[in-house]
């Protein structure tokens, strides 16, 4: 099994840093998780984490409007960042030779971003967020499922019940003082991951950190994201039925189920790919491939550490298919996969030895994935050992986690119609 | 002695770490079959990238869409075993083939742990040799294909992709059509036919075969031998005399009508070159500062001065015919007539004025220096020596390259982006609410407004 070298070091104010030394590509990776997502929201906030991931790109004390992008392009570098519900991150991958400077734009960001913050790149970003928002949920068939399901899933003032993108009603309202004290609050070193994979020099790259972020001023931890206690399951089914603009029909099942560090994730992956990834999954068989019925199926867990997690599966008919059908051969199957087989565990894990193994290849990726353990379950070395978790489910575990959360008891159903039109 | 650099100045680069191509081992099959194998050591992973010389733009009308069903219908089972046992062995050895059909050629592909290279290479061939098409499975690939397309016209960035292809391209041109076909072409597709396309089309002449990786090439040949023998012929690849045509030379405004939408996709596109064109390196740095990357023009107009959308793109789309050259961006319905605007201004400047030094300089070095970011995984490897092969191209193409990007000098991409931008040219491709937009388009005065 691959082992990633980890090398953990907490600076004098708070950062933790990561460095996994790799040479035999000249490439290298820089990786920021701040942890602080849209779960940090508070009521008519919403968006604010994700608005506030596109203000960092409009400059810092040293870097004006556009240059971050600018100097990281003209290096050969690729860069993004993105906004979750427990995180924000930004990542950056290099020709190793400007290592230094994919480092020196991020620390100039977490020691001087208010310096550069101006009305104008504020009401500049809000339209970029806005058009994002039409872009890919109000403009979108089916754009809007994700909020649905959330709002399905998660009682009134929980956190995870509203999309990350936020309204189009709070994103209005954000003022300068909102962004500043989003930054006060939530970008401070210790609340903050870097980590460094690919080619680098242990020693040069440690002073340079030193150097950039160590003389970033601590201020404190952030406080703690409030955790509401939930029934670890839905505890009923609950049923939302849209008729909307949309081509086909499709069901989404959204179910509760336990966060990531519960011992029992592991299984839950597992019994995910048995149900619906890849074509000899149960629900491909028998929803695509057997009765014909799906255009396409999937299941998966998305993995959060709020208290619980959300279990997804989702299925588009093909043309004129009853959504009900659909409904109906996938309950079959959410009871079926109590009869989980020996082989089909061993293909699910075969599956996640070829993805992990192929994922680790890029070096952003390992970046993300130590920024990701370290912050999520506080140990970037659990990297090295997700492999072995997985394959040590049993049948018997998959069943089990089947049965806990799989059941009537535990289902959030949106389903899709196609409206009928008057022609 | 050195200087200490201010804090606040950028760092400058380091010393150029060493770029080691990996080693490609090419040998010429019986078939006719190309074969590299590129050995890649760093992580016990390889991929196999198989590409045949059968794609779309070699079918004719009537049957447009069906080279790209044939290759989906692929995993439908083969004279050995059902789609259900094909799925069940190729995902019990952690992996899955994937067949992309693109213009010029097949594209089959999988990733896998090397020590179950043996069980794959195999399955991998049965279903090119020897697809069975089973009547069931061909009708569910068919319903599929057709849900897929209904998808697509109810998806206002495909929708418009879709009416930008046949407004840019001339009706004869198969690049006026959907890749995947229409509605009425796959309808009438039946099993027989995608048997008879896969006996012609799916040939070893002129195919290339590449597994990168951490693998030995006479192990990966000796595994190869039995399943290639017997294997043999080409396609006759034919390309339509009309392919590189433009469908008119004049701007215009096609608006497709779509009620309600809060924001307008627009495409703004003429005929582009084919890949062969002398002009291929200079036209890649003229579309990475136009609209290929977040520092080009057109993001910092549209994007960062205006706030007019969440980002727009520019691209060449190299094939062995004259592909498309558009713009692409979604942008909010009240302000569709200034991005519009804003576009072709832009096209027109650079296709004036030129690119500065500084951008060009910037283009080069970005397009040059995300090579080694872009082949760090043996999917990347074979995949981009499979994609050099359709145009002929050896694996050394790739650092010939990157070598001719860092030669593009800032005359030669001025000449570039004067000989091959026609805003004159320019279809403008709007999808959204006609009631809102109609009358500012028509305002504008880029050409006659029709309104689908």
């Amino acid at each position: 099994m691959i082992q990633l070298p980890v090398d953990r070091v907490e600076l004098d104010n708070g950062l933790t840093v990561i460095l996994s030394h790799d040479p035999s590509l000249p490439v290298a990776a820089v990786n920021l998780w701040y942890a602080v997502g849209s779960r940090n929201e508070p009521e008519g906030k919403t968006g604010y984490a994700h608005l506030f991931e596109h203000m960092m790109f409009q400059g810092s004390a040293n870097v004006p409007k556009g240059r971050h992008f600018e100097l990281l392009e003209r290096a050969g570098g690729s860069v993004n960042a993105t906004t979750w519900f427990d995180r924000t991150n930004y990542f950056e991958t290099v020709p190793s030779h400007h290592l230094e400077l994919a480092l020196w734009l991020e620390a100039d960001r977490m020691g001087g971003f208010l310096q550069a913050l101006t009305l104008e790149t504020l009401e500049n970003q809000r339209s970029v967020v806005k058009n994002e928002r039409k872009q890919r949920y109000d403009n979108q068939p089916y754009g809007d499922w994700d909020e649905r399901l959330q709002a399905l899933l998660f009682p009134p003032g929980h956190p995870y019940r509203h999309s990350v993108i936020g309204s189009m009603e709070d994103l209005d309202r954000a003022t300068l003082d909102d962004v500043r004290s989003f930054f006060l609050t939530w970008y401070t070193p210790e609340n903050a991951v870097l980590s460094v994979a690919g080619d680098l020099d242990r020693d040069r790259t440690m002073g340079w950190i030193r150097d950039y972020f160590g003389t970033i001023p601590a201020r404190g931890q952030p406080p703690e994201p409030r955790v509401p206690v939930l029934a670890s399951v839905l505890g009923e089914t609950i049923r939302q039925e849209v008729e909307a603009e949309v081509p086909l029909p499709r069901i989404y099942m959204g179910m509760r189920i336990p966060p990531l560090q519960d011992a029992g994730f592991p299984a839950i992956r597992i019994l995910a790919t048995v149900l619906g990834s890849g074509r000899s999954s149960r629900l491909y068989s028998k929803l695509v491939r057997e009765s014909g019925v799906a255009r396409d199926v999937m299941a998966f867990p998305y993995p959060l550490v709020g208290g619980c997690s959300t279990f997804l599966i989702q299925a588009t008919g093909v043309s004129g298919t009853a959504v009900g059908l659909l409904e109906e051969l996938l309950v079959d199957e959410l009871a079926g996969v109590r009869e989980v087989r020996e082989e089909e565990v061993q293909r699910a894990v075969a599956l996640a030895d070829t993805g992990l193994v192929s994922g680790l290849q890029e070096v952003g990726t390992r970046a993300d994935l130590l920024s990701m353990y370290q912050t999520l379950l506080g140990d970037a070395g659990e990297v090295n050992r997700e492999m072995a978790r997985l394959r040590a489910v049993t049948p018997g575990q998959v069943r089990d986690a089947a049965d806990a959360l799989l059941g009537e008891d535990n289902r959030a159903i949106l389903t899709y119609r196609p409206a009928s039109r008057v022609s | 002695m050195t200087e200490k650099r201010p804090r606040s100045v950028p760092p400058e680069p380091g010393p150029v770490g060493p770029l080691r191509m990996p080693d490609v081992d090419t040998r010429h099959l019986p078939q006719g079959l190309t074969f590299h194998l590129v050995k890649m050591p760093r992580l016990p992973v390889a991929a196999v990238s198989l590409v045949l010389d059968a794609g779309e733009a070699g079918m004719p009308g009537p049957e447009a869409g069906w080279g790209l069903l044939a290759g989906t219908a692929l995993q439908g089972g083969t004279g050995q075993r059902s789609g259900d046992a094909l799925a069940r062995a190729l995902e019990g050895a952690g992996s899955g083939v994937g067949v992309a059909t693109g213009w010029d050629a097949v594209h089959l592909e999988l990733t896998v742990l090397p020590e179950r290279l043996p069980l794959v290479l195999p399955l991998l061939m049965e279903m090119v040799r020897e697809p069975a098409f089973p009547q069931d499975e061909v009708k569910r690939a068919r319903e599929r294909r057709l849900a897929t397309i209904r998808q697509r016209a109810m998806d206002p960035g495909a929708l418009a992709d879709d009416w930008a292809a046949a407004e840019i391209h001339h009706s004869d041109s198969p690049y006026a059509r959907p890749l995947g076909g229409t509605a009425e072409s796959i309808a009438k597709v039946e099993a027989a036919d995608l048997v008879g396309l896969v006996e012609r089309r799916y040939r070893p002449m002129g195919g290339t075969l590449v597994v990168a990786g951490d693998v030995e090439g006479d192990e990966v040949l000796a595994m190869l031998e039995p399943l290639l023998r017997g294997w043999e012929g080409g396609p006759l690849s034919v390309q339509a005399p009309s392919l590189s045509l433009p469908r008119s030379r004049e701007a215009r405004v096609v608006l497709v009508d779509r009620p309600g939408s809060v924001q307008s996709e627009l495409r703004l596109g003429h005929v582009g070159v084919p890949r062969a064109s002398p002009y291929h390196a200079s036209l890649r740095v003229v579309n990475a500062l136009l609209g290929g990357t977040f520092s080009s023009r057109l993001n910092l107009n549209l994007r960062e001065k205006n706030g007019f959308t969440y980002g727009v793109r520019s691209r060449f789309s190299f094939r062995r015919g004259a592909g498309p050259f558009w713009v692409g961006t979604a942008v909010d319905r009240e302000v569709t007539a200034a991005a519009v605007g804003e576009v072709l201004d832009e096209v027109r400047g650079l296709r004036d004025q030129g690119p500065t030094e500084l951008e060009v300089a910037s283009s080069r070095d970005y397009l040059a220096g995300v090579f080694p970011l872009q082949l760090q995984t043996v999917e990347d490897v074979a995949g981009r020596i499979g994609s050099l092969a359709v145009h002929g191209l050896p694996p050394s193409a790739m650092v010939e390259e990157r070598d001719a990007i860092r030669g593009v000098s800032v005359e030669a991409a001025g000449e570039a982006a004067r000989l091959h931008l026609k805003p004159e040219e320019m279809v403008v491709v709007v999808v959204g609410d006609a009631a809102v937009v109609r009358a500012p388009l028509e305002a504008l005065g880029v050409g006659p407004v029709e309104v689908r």
